[in-house]
């Protein structure tokens, strides 16, 4: 397989911190990946030792195909957590030297133009960045990310800061460079971010993985093996749920039971059951969040 | 290459293409062209009103009369102008300003002559005159001059007396001075006499006219100056000072506000720390160059207007280019190393001071080694960078240069130094760059340098 990054046994120790432990990970080309895990995980450091911004205590790193990113970085783009613009500097620019500096040659102003068209952010490129919101400028930085048709593109806490309106354009345009051929990864401690798009989840905790696996087969291989049910009446007595075939326990939050079923059982038997018993207005198998996950990786 | 061209690129005019740039080089030549024209002029300003009593007790009676006529208002007046012509020459600008311009200025030196009313009083009543100095009672009494009784004759053992002059609290200085010349001058008058001789005769041959050195250039003949020897090397050294702190001190701030702004990382994920150090400090390096080129066209234009061109040799340009370049990066690239490992300015103040000591000391040398330009404290000092560029320059524009492997070897020494500096700066620079927090000391500098 043809892989965009691959990491062997990295350790990056600052002072007495540990901040990432013996990590391995391979990233084929064309893959989107979410990098999960809470504040500290250690998300930004492998992302920055990935860019060779951090050097590896110990461990190996390649990144398209190179010993470092360092000589790779025309073909990669980053959006760091820490993000920051010349104030001064106006944004069109700013994009234009960000784009020489990736090595684009004949970055012309009016693909400086199309791009602030893209991400709703017309006529911009005469406004000094100090002059734009924090939202804006957030979208300024992705273009500088993102215009140098990087075939590797690290997004580190993209969504941070941005409106639901802008999360949307900033989905669109994450699916779209996806669909372009790049191969992206990005973190995010909201785990729902990597839910929506992610194909394959990495997640750290204190420095560790303690997953790396496509979401399909993560949800499945955590499947709680349970139900969600709501009866169609409100207030109605589901107490009797209990004692059907198949069930283990039930659990009631508000108007919402939670139906646990014993190992083995069929959940399609178990619903059809639960249907005849009490009428549901919501019946659905439980599927895990990556919340649940982690949550039950991490205690 | 293009990379570390594009950023220096960047630096050079986000820092020259601003207000405060020009403003901030223009402000020095203004303010030194002030204080060559302006100075000399305040120096002497404003010669305080001479007026009030000056009580003569002579015990010889003859020398009242010649400090009389020494005081005299028009006497002061033809003394005064020729101490204003005097000062005039000497500031570099040469002679006295005519026109308009220059009766203002001969005005504001001369000051206000008023007469000073001369009166005699006896021996006896010395201590009486003297209480009346501490006392105002409408006459605005000066001084009491006492004449020795062996002031113009000498005694019976041959010896001439002098003076004793009594003033009032706070009496200017210069009135003093007057004072005494004119006593001194009415006694010498009074002993010529008493001995028979003539005066004048005496002064036309005790005097001889004191004509200035002529310099012999390539370009002509022009009357020397002698203070010019002193001012080139000040000059100098002073280009190399200004444009090595300005735009050292142009690399620290923009490197802290790449680095609060959070500009580095996104820097960072497009070129290596050593491209983005490198690439800045060209930039500021070139700016450093238009700050010396600004001032050495300023300074050429001025010689020649003077014609005075001929005195300067052009070898010594190109020396103050390659010492400012070899001292700029020994400093430019410790004050980027500072920049990057701190997170705003107030936090550089205490890593900087060791840098600016480096800079003051070498004005310290300047005094002994402009005396003695090959002294061996001069000739060690030379090695020692990042000195040895003041040193040297300091020397080269000397009446007496170093010899050339000296220059040579001072070169060395000095590409040596800002190698290392610039490697042991890139180290600290790769480190500080994503350090946020607290600010390290110089102990963790040094650990970082041995971690790079």
């Amino acid at each position: 397989m043809n892989l965009a990054i691959s990491v062997a046994g990295v350790t990056k120790t600052f002072g007495s911190t540990v901040a990432v432990d013996n990590l391995d990970l391979a990233v084929p080309m064309g893959a989107l990946y979410g990098f999960i895990g809470p504040n500290g995980a250690g998300k930004t450091t492998t992302l920055r030792m990935i860019m060779s911004i951090l050097f590896p205590d110990r461990g190996e790193l390649s990144v398209l195909g190179r010993p470092a990113a360092i000589e790779a970085k025309d073909r990669i783009g980053y959006l760091p957590e820490e993000r920051g613009v010349y104030r001064k500097m106006r944004v069109g620019a700013f994009l234009m030297y960000m784009a020489r500096l990736k090595g684009v040659k004949d970055f012309s102003p009016e693909r400086v133009a199309a791009w602030l068209e893209r991400l709703h952010l017309p006529g911009v490129q005469d406004k000094k960045c100090e002059e734009l919101s924090k939202g804006m400028l957030q979208k300024v930085q992705l273009i500088a990310a993102v215009l140098h048709a990087p075939d590797l593109l690290i997004l580190d806490e993209p969504f941070s800061g941005l409106d639901p309106v802008n999360m949307r354009l900033l989905r669109e345009l994450i699916l779209a460079e996806h669909r372009r051929g790049a191969t992206i990864i990005f973190s995010t401690h909201v785990m729902v971010h990597a839910e929506e798009i992610c194909d394959h989840i990495v997640m750290l905790h204190q420095g560790r993985k303690v997953l790396d696996e496509d979401l399909v087969s993560v949800q499945r291989r955590h499947d709680p093996r349970a139900l969600i049910f709501e009866p169609f009446e409100r207030g109605a007595d589901a107490s009797a749920l209990a004692a059907l075939d198949g069930v283990d326990k039930i659990t009631r939050d508000g108007g919402t039971y939670r139906i646990d079923l014993r190992e083995g059982a069929d959940p399609v038997r178990a619903m059809r059951a639960v249907a005849a018993a009490v009428p549901p207005s919501r019946l659905e198998v439980h599927r895990p969040s990556l919340e649940d996950i982690f949550i039950g990786l991490v205690t | 290459m293009s990379k570390i061209f594009l950023i220096a690129r960047r630096d050079f005019l986000a820092t020259v293409v601003t207000k405060g740039f020009i403003i901030a080089i223009m402000v020095p030549p203004i303010i030194y062209t002030a204080i060559i024209t302006v100075f000399p002029r305040l120096m002497n300003n404003r010669v305080p009103a001479v007026s009030g009593r000056l009580v003569v007790v002579d015990q010889t009676g003859q020398v009242t009369a010649g400090v009389r006529r020494y005081l005299e208002p028009q006497a002061m007046a033809a003394r005064r102008e020729a101490t204003f012509n005097r000062a005039m020459e000497s500031t570099p600008m040469g002679g006295a300003p005519s026109g308009a311009h220059g009766a203002v200025a001969q005005r504001a030196v001369m000051g206000e002559l008023t007469a000073i009313d001369i009166t005699e009083s006896q021996a006896g009543a010395l201590e009486a005159e003297k209480q009346q100095l501490t006392r105002d009672d409408g006459v605005r009494r000066l001084g009491v001059l006492v004449i020795y009784p062996n002031a113009v004759e000498p005694n019976a053992e041959g010896k001439f007396g002098a003076y004793d002059l009594y003033v009032r609290r706070n009496l200017d200085i210069r009135i003093q001075n007057e004072i005494r010349n004119g006593a001194a001058d009415a006694i010498v008058e009074a002993r010529v006499r008493a001995a028979g001789l003539d005066r004048k005769r005496i002064d036309a041959l005790t005097t001889v006219a004191r004509p200035t050195s002529i310099t012999v250039t390539e370009s002509g003949e022009s009357a020397t100056r002698p203070d010019f020897g002193q001012l080139l090397p000040m000059g100098f050294a002073l280009l190399l000072m200004i444009s090595v702190m300005s735009s050292g001190q142009y690399l620290l701030t923009t490197t802290i506000e790449e680095k609060s702004s959070r500009t580095m990382e996104v820097i960072l994920s497009a070129v290596s720390p050593f491209e983005l150090l490198t690439g800045k400090i060209l930039g500021q390096m070139a700016v450093g160059l238009t700050i010396l080129a600004t001032y050495s066209s300023i300074g050429i234009l001025s010689l020649m207007s003077m014609a005075m061109l001929g005195l300067v040799d052009p070898l010594l340009l190109v020396y103050l280019f390659i010492f400012f370049l070899i001292t700029y990066v020994t400093m430019g690239s410790l004050m980027a190393a500072i920049g990057s490992s701190v997170n705003e300015l107030r936090e550089a103040q205490s890593l900087m001071t060791p840098i600016t000591l480096l800079m003051m000391i070498p004005w310290l040398f300047w005094f002994p080694i402009s005396r003695e330009p090959n002294s061996t404290f001069a000739t060690i000092v030379s090695f020692i960078p990042p000195m040895n560029a003041f040193a040297m320059l300091l020397r080269l524009t000397s009446t007496a240069p170093p010899p050339m492997w000296q220059v040579w070897l001072s070169i060395v020494v000095g590409i040596i130094a800002a190698g290392c500096a610039l490697w042991f700066a890139s180290r600290i620079f790769k480190i500080g760059l994503l350090m946020h927090g607290r600010p390290p000391n110089v102990a963790t500098l040094l650990k970082w340098a041995r971690q790079g």
